[in-house]
C-alpha cells in the first residue's frame, strides 16, 4: 500500500521537496548574515554602553526576506489544500477508490496508509518549515523578544506542526464527506482560518491564567522580563480595569508609560489635557477616580508550555477527524 | 443440462436497497451456482449497478440476506481476494502506466498473476509502457478485465463492461472473458444491455426489472420451461388457468402468448413454438418482439 501511496503522490514529493530545499537554502544564507550582523553590533554596542537601547537601533534583515517568514504563516494550509484535500476526494471523483478497495485490502487499512503518510509529511514539512524560520529568527528574537507575540507564535516552534497536521486531516474529512474536490479545498481553507483565528485571539490567553501587574500614575512601570505576551493593557479607572490598544480598541491609542491606553475610554474633561503634559492629566484621571495602570501577560517562561498546549489541541482535532474519516469510509456504500 | 448439484457462489434472499427516497432493489431472491457464467439484464434503473454492488461489499444491502462464497460480503483481505469487481465506468489511475497497475495489483493481492496481465496485453498490442489515460476505451477496458483476473476470483462481477466499446473491441473483451472462463472455476455475472453478446457467453440469466427480480436460473431451462403460443382469436382463461401467462398480443384475428409453462398445452387451436432468450427477455420487459408485426397494439402485463 505505502507503493501505491509513493507511486501517486510521488510527483507532489519531489515538488513539496524542491520548494523546501529553495526556502532552506534562502534563509540559511540570509540567517547566518543576520546572526553575525547581530553579533557585531552586540560587541559595539557593548563598547559604548548603549545596549540597553539596541532593540531601537539595529534592525536586521530587510523587510521583504520579513514578509517572506511571516507568510510561512499559510504553509500549513497549503498543504492542506494540496496535499489533504484531494487525498481521498480526488479517488471518489475519478472512481480508483473502487479500484483500490476490490483488490484484497481493507479500506480501513487503505485509508491508514494513505492518511499516515499523509499526516506524517505534513508534519515534516511544517516543522521543517519552522524549525528554518525559528533558526532564521533568533537573533531577531533575542533583539525583539516578539516570538511570543501572535505573529511569530505562529509560525515558530512546533505549532506549525500541529497546524499543518490538522490542516491535512481537515483536508481529508472534507474531502471524503463532500466527496468532490473544490468544495473540500474550499471548507478547508474557511474552517481551518476560522479556526485558527478563534484560538489564536480568544482561546489561547486562558490556556494558563495570566499574571496582572499594576502601575501608579507617574511611576516608571517595571515590565516582565524577555518575551512576554501582553494580552491586555490600559488604565484602572473607577469601574475596573478599562483595556486599551492591543487589538481591543481601533482609533487612536495613547502610550502612557510604555502601556496603551484609549482615548476614548477617557473622560471628557480629561481627554483634552491629554497632549499638555503628564503631570496635569494624570491629576485629571486621579480625580475622575482612576487609580493607575495594568497590564495582564503571559510571562516569556510559559512560551514551550503554549506551543505544546496548542500543538495538542490541534493534533487531538486532526485525529477526532481522521476517526470521523475512518467511520465514513468503511461504513459508507463506496 | 449442467449439473444441478453445483453449490451457489451467489445466493440472496429477499435482498432490497434504498436509497432515501429510492429503491434501488427490492425483494430480490437470487441464486446462481458455481461455473455459471451468468447474464444480468435489465431496462436502465432497474438495479444492476445496485445489485452488482451489493454482491461485491461495496454496497451495504437495506434489508434481506446476502451470501457470496459462503459469506456476508465484507471488507476482509481473504474474501476481497476470491471477488472480481469491474464497475461500469473502469476505473484506473489515468496517469499510471499498465505495468504501474501491474505493481499496484502485486503490492495489494496475495496469489497476484502479473505475468497473464503482461501476456494478454501484449497479444492484443497495448502498450504497457503509457499512460492509461492515453489508451482507447477499449484498451482500458481490456487492461481492467486482465487486471480484474490477475487476483484469480472465484467470481467475477462486470458492470457493463462493453457498453462503452465498439463491436470489435467488445467480441475481444469477450473472447478474453470466455477464455478465462474456459480455465474453469470461475463463475461470472455480467451486467449488460447487448442481448446478442450475452447469449454467446452465458448460460444463466438474471433478469431484473423495476427494481424486482423477474427471472432467474439456467437460459436452457428457461427457455424449456416457456413457450410461444400462435393462434386465432379467442377466449384464454383455459391456458392462463393452467399456465402462468407472461405476455399477450392480442389482434382482431391472432392471439400471441408468452406462456411458463407448467405441463403440455392442450388447446389444439394453437400452435407452440419454442422461445428464443431475446423473446422471453423482451416478453418478460413487457414487449412481445420477433415476428408479429410492429403495428399491432401491444397489451402487456403489468409487472
Amino acid at each position: 500500500m505505502t507503493w501505491l501511496v509513493w507511486r501517486q503522490h510521488r510527483n507532489q514529493a519531489y515538488v513539496a521537496a524542491a520548494a523546501l530545499a529553495a526556502f532552506a537554502v534562502l534563509l540559511l544564507v540570509t540567517g547566518r548574515q543576520m546572526a553575525s550582523q547581530y553579533r557585531s553590533a552586540l560587541s559595539s554596542c557593548a563598547v559604548s554602553h548603549t545596549c540597553g537601547n539596541l532593540a531601537n537601533t539595529l534592525s536586521l534583515g530587510t523587510p521583504v526576506l520579513s514578509l517572506l517568514v511571516t507568510l510561512t504563516v499559510v504553509v500549513p494550509c497549503l498543504l492542506g489544500v494540496f496535499w489533504g484535500g484531494p487525498l481521498v476526494a480526488r479517488e471518489l471523483e475519478t472512481g480508483t477508490s473502487q479500484f483500490a478497495w476490490m483488490q484484497s485490502i481493507t479500506r480501513s487499512r487503505w485509508l491508514t496508509v494513505k492518511a499516515g503518510w499523509a499526516l506524517l509529511a505534513a508534519a515534516a514539512w511544517g516543522g521543517a518549515v519552522s524549525a528554518l524560520v525559528t533558526w532564521w529568527s533568533s537573533p531577531v528574537n533575542a533583539l525583539n523578544h516578539q516570538n511570543f507575540q501572535p505573529s511569530q507564535f505562529d509560525i515558530q516552534g512546533i505549532v506549525p506542526a500541529g497546524y499543518a497536521v490538522f490542516a491535512v486531516a481537515l483536508g481529508i474529512a472534507a474531502g471524503t464527506l463532500l466527496r468532490r474536490t473544490l468544495p473540500a479545498l474550499a471548507i478547508t481553507i474557511v474552517v481551518f482560518t476560522f479556526l485558527r483565528l478563534v484560538i489564536g485571539q480568544d482561546v489561547r490567553q486562558h490556556y494558563m491564567t495570566a499574571l496582572t501587574r499594576t502601575y501608579k500614575f507617574l511611576h516608571h512601570p517595571v515590565l516582565p522580563t524577555g518575551s512576554y505576551w501582553r494580552v491586555s493593557a490600559g488604565l484602572v479607572g473607577p469601574g475596573g480595569q478599562i483595556p486599551g490598544g492591543q487589538s481591543h480598541v481601533a482609533g487612536l491609542t495613547l502610550s502612557m508609560n510604555g502601556l496603551p491606553v484609549s482615548v476614548s475610554s477617557l473622560p471628557s474633561a480629561c481627554r483634552v489635557l491629554a497632549f499638555q503634559g503628564p503631570v496635569k492629566f494624570f491629576a485629571c484621571l486621579t480625580a475622575h477616580g482612576y487609580h493607575g495602570l495594568f497590564l495582564t501577560y503571559q510571562p516569556a517562561s510559559r512560551y514551550w508550555a503554549f506551543q505544546g498546549i496548542e500543538t495538542g489541541i490541534f493534533v487531538l482535532l486532526a485525529a477526532a477527524l481522521i476517526a470521523v474519516t475512518a467511520i465514513v469510509i468503511t461504513r459508507r456504500d463506496a | 443440462m449442467m449439473a444441478s448439484t453445483d453449490p451457489d457462489v451467489i445466493q440472496t434472499r429477499g435482498l432490497s436497497k434504498r436509497y432515501r427516497r429510492v429503491t434501488a432493489l427490492s425483494e430480490a431472491t437470487i441464486s446462481v451456482a458455481e461455473g455459471r457464467v451468468s447474464a444480468l439484464i435489465g431496462p436502465n434503473g432497474a438495479g444492476k449497478t445496485t445489485l452488482l454492488r451489493v454482491l461485491a461489499g461495496l454496497a451495504r444491502p437495506s434489508g434481506g440476506e446476502v451470501t457470496v462464497l459462503g459469506g456476508t460480503p465484507r471488507q476482509d483481505p481473504a474474501f476481497l481476494a476470491r471477488i472480481g469487481f469491474l464497475a461500469q465506468e473502469i476505473p484506473l489511475y489515468r496517469r499510471c502506466t499498465a505495468e504501474d497497475h501491474i505493481g499496484i495489483g502485486a503490492h495489494l493481492n496475495s496469489g497476484w498473476d502479473g505475468t497473464s496481465v503482461r501476456r494478454r496485453l501484449e497479444s492484443l498490442g497495448i502498450p504497457l509502457d503509457r499512460a492509461v489515460g492515453t489508451l482507447s476505451g477499449g484498451q482500458r477496458a481490456q487492461l481492467a478485465l486482465a487486471l480484474t483476473l490477475a487476483k484469480r476470483p472465484q467470481l467475477l462481477l462486470l458492470d457493463e463492461p462493453v457498453a462503452a466499446l465498439d463491436p470489435l473491441a467488445r467480441r475481444q473483451f469477450l473472447a478474453h472473458l470466455a477464455e478465462a472462463v474456459a480455465g474453469g472455476g470461475l463463475t461470472v455475472v455480467l451486467s449488460s444491455h447487448l442481448l446478442a453478446d450475452l447469449e454467446r457467453v452465458c448460460d444463466h440469466l438474471i433478469l431484473l426489472a423495476a427494481s424486482r427480480v423477474q427471472l432467474c436460473g439456467d437460459i436452457e431451462t428457461l427457455l424449456a420451461e416457456h413457450q410461444v403460443l400462435v393462434g386465432p382469436r379467442k377466449d384464454t382463461t383455459a391456458i392462463e388457468r393452467d399456465h402462468t401467462l407472461v405476455h399477450a398480443v392480442r389482434t382482431a384475428r391472432q392471439t400471441t402468448l408468452l406462456i411458463r409453462r407448467s405441463g403440455p398445452v392442450a388447446d389444439p387451436a394453437f400452435e407452440t413454438a419454442d422461445v428464443g432468450l431475446e423473446e422471453l427477455v423482451l416478453g418478460y420487459m413487457g414487449q412481445l418482439a420477433g415476428p408479429a408485426p410492429a403495428h399491432l397494439t401491444a397489451i402487456g402485463e403489468d409487472q
